[in-house]
């Protein structure tokens, strides 16, 4: 494909679809043919009559307490989730894993769930713990010491994410009616509830995650080729994985305490990424931060915008993700021997 | 007198219970093109490993021109030694070019410096393979694969190339072609010792050889020549020298014992 134009989706689509969002959603009013002249107005001569006046105020309330916080939220969320699923590939060297299959979501719901119905601040801190317990067994399961092969990573991973799932519906089981619609809305991934206090709890752990995969990516490059060829550079392979899986816990874990499991979107995303600019993490990092978050809100607006009722995100990647992970084993020629 | 590129005294080591190297003794010289013969599943692999710090002995010494292997860092070894494994696979398509610049990880940090880009075109030059430079590596052939691996040990500036099997993969052209390369590198500030499976085309243009046999090191008074006895008490075979146009061919034979 034309690198011209892998780069104009890549890195020109997030602004305009950032600005596009604020005004796709489900109340009629809000109409940026209404809001343009009205904010002329304001800005121009600042004199309105009492109904402008009023609706002006009504149009900003939606645009910038609930559409801003949301449409930041699914940018940031979108980022992380392919990111993290962009660096697991590398350090894997496996093009089928990402933070779901590996069972990390799945951790961290359970992590999350736990605090929700107990009431516990720090949902997020939760998740965390919830979710690196999970990373850790499904490596220790899929055996550490020696090469790691692409069949049993998955399979440990799906393991670990089954025990977890089990255990989220174990929590909804004894957790009372009330919670327990919370907790089933949030667990299947959904962004509908964003609001800046969500987004002040994930902005800076996700950022902080995404600057630090950022100034790692060429370094993935190598350690994509193997703990050997990476040894016998001169680099010690350990250190790098540590951070960069802990970015990616990190990252997955915050959103999933904020927007609960968006399951698939990190496996896909950082193909197409790849597709569109080639294998080189230099490249495919930023590709995964800047696409990774445009193309979520552009499937958010898809679930905002094509039915009467919403559908939860989570529901759109997996069917989608669903798909492409068929269509990525057969690629593959998996060797199930 | 010899300087040594490796000195390796007294070393052992075991998988589990398992010994494959029992206290091997052996010196590589340097600027030499070194080549290490021995059956399948001997521990020259493992020996190789060990040196360039992939596995570590369980008991004896190496140095590395002049310095302990334990005390070198990652980073100072790999500018001493560059190390050639037996497979490397890429999982994704990453260009020639892409693969060639990891090589400078070590020393280049978190970005490759312009000084890197130049020299993988410099080494691709000398390779001869600067039409692959934009080429996805994973579609590459064998032989190719093997060549570019090769010159992503070169991008380490190293002294010494540790190579295992580096004729592996490549057809009959391609095999003298990296022979004559590897013979030029020794005589141009180079150490290259490699492990070869094929006697007939190491002697053909290494000048030091050593045989692991029964987890030792035999190295032959004149390690130049091509040595009939230990070589059949090695590979349990027969092996024919002869003369042509005054240079010395080694052959196996055939009649295994």
């Amino acid at each position: 494909m034309n690198r011209k134009i892998a780069n104009i989706i890549c890195f020109g689509l997030p602004l305009p679809m950032l600005v596009i969002s604020l005004f796709i959603g489900s109340s009629a009013q809000v109409n940026v043919f209404d809001y343009l002249p009205l904010l002329y107005k304001k800005l121009a001569d600042g004199i309105m009559n009492v109904d402008e006046a009023a609706q002006y105020e009504m149009i900003s309330n939606i645009l910038f307490n609930v559409r801003m916080p949301r449409i930041l939220l699914t940018f940031l969320v979108g980022a992380a989730l392919s990111t993290s699923g962009g660096v697991l590939q590398g350090i894997f060297r496996n093009p089928l894993v990402d933070s779901y299959i590996l069972g990390i979501s799945s951790g961290a719901a359970f992590g999350a769930s736990l605090a929700i119905v107990y009431s516990l601040s720090f949902v997020n801190v939760y998740a965390f713990v919830g979710g690196s317990i999970a990373v850790v067994l499904t490596y220790m399961i899929a055996g550490s010491h020696k090469q790691i092969s692409t069949v049993s990573i998955i399979l440990s991973g799906m393991i670990i994410s089954g025990v977890f799932m089990a255990l989220l519906t174990m929590v909804q089981y004894i957790s009372n009616p009330y919670k327990l619609q919370a907790i089933v809305q949030w667990a299947m991934g959904n962004l509908h509830a964003a609001s800046w206090i969500e987004l002040k709890q994930a902005f800076l752990p996700i950022l902080i995650c995404l600057i630090i995969v950022f100034v790692y990516r060429w370094r993935i490059n190598l350690l994509a080729l193997g703990d050997d060829a990476a040894k016998s550079v001169g680099v010690n392979p350990a250190f790098d994985k540590l951070i960069l899986i802990i970015c990616a816990t990190l990252m997955t874990t915050t959103t999933v305490a904020v927007a609960g499991i968006i399951s698939f979107y990190g496996l896909f995303l950082p193909h197409i990424v790849r597709m569109l600019l080639g294998s080189d993490n230099s490249k495919s990092i930023p590709g995964n931060i800047f696409l990774g978050g445009s193309f979520l809100l552009l499937i958010d607006n898809l679930s905002r915008a094509l039915f009467v009722f919403e559908v939860p995100i989570g529901i759109f990647t997996t069917i989608l993700g669903g798909a492409f992970f068929v269509f990525l084993m057969r690629k593959n020629k998996l060797n199930w021997n | 007198m010899i300087t040594e590129a490796i000195h390796i005294e007294d070393l052992h080591y075991a998988y589990g219970d398992k010994p494959v190297l029992n206290g091997v003794n052996a010196i590589f010289p340097e600027n030499k093109f070194s080549v290490l013969l021995g059956i399948n599943g001997g521990g020259k692999s493992t020996l190789f490993k060990i040196i360039a710090g992939l596995l570590k002995g369980d008991q004896g010494s190496i140095r590395i021109c002049g310095q302990e292997i334990d005390k070198l860092r990652f980073k100072d070894r790999a500018s001493l030694i560059g190390f050639l494994p037996q497979f490397t696979q890429s999982v994704f398509s990453f260009t020639v070019e892409e693969i060639l610049l990891t090589g400078r990880t070590a020393f280049s940090g978190f970005a490759p410096k312009k000084e890197d880009r130049l020299l993988v075109d410099k080494i691709l030059k000398d390779l001869s393979i600067t039409r692959l430079k934009d080429k996805p590596f994973t579609q590459l052939s064998g032989g190719e694969q093997q060549i570019v691996m090769i010159g992503r040990l070169l991008m380490q500036k190293p002294k010494i190339l540790l190579l295992d099997e580096p004729t592996n993969h490549l057809d009959v052209y391609y095999q003298h072609y990296l022979m004559e390369k590897l013979k030029d590198y020794s005589e141009n500030d180079f150490t290259v010792i490699a492990i070869m499976h094929n006697p007939t085309l190491a002697f053909q243009y290494a000048d030091h050889f050593c045989y692991l046999h029964h987890g030792n090191i035999y190295t032959p008074s004149n390690p130049k020549e091509p040595n009939v006895e230990l070589l059949e008490k090695v590979y349990s075979m027969s092996f024919v020298e002869f003369m042509r146009e005054g240079k010395k061919f080694m052959l196996p034979f055939g009649e295994i014992h």
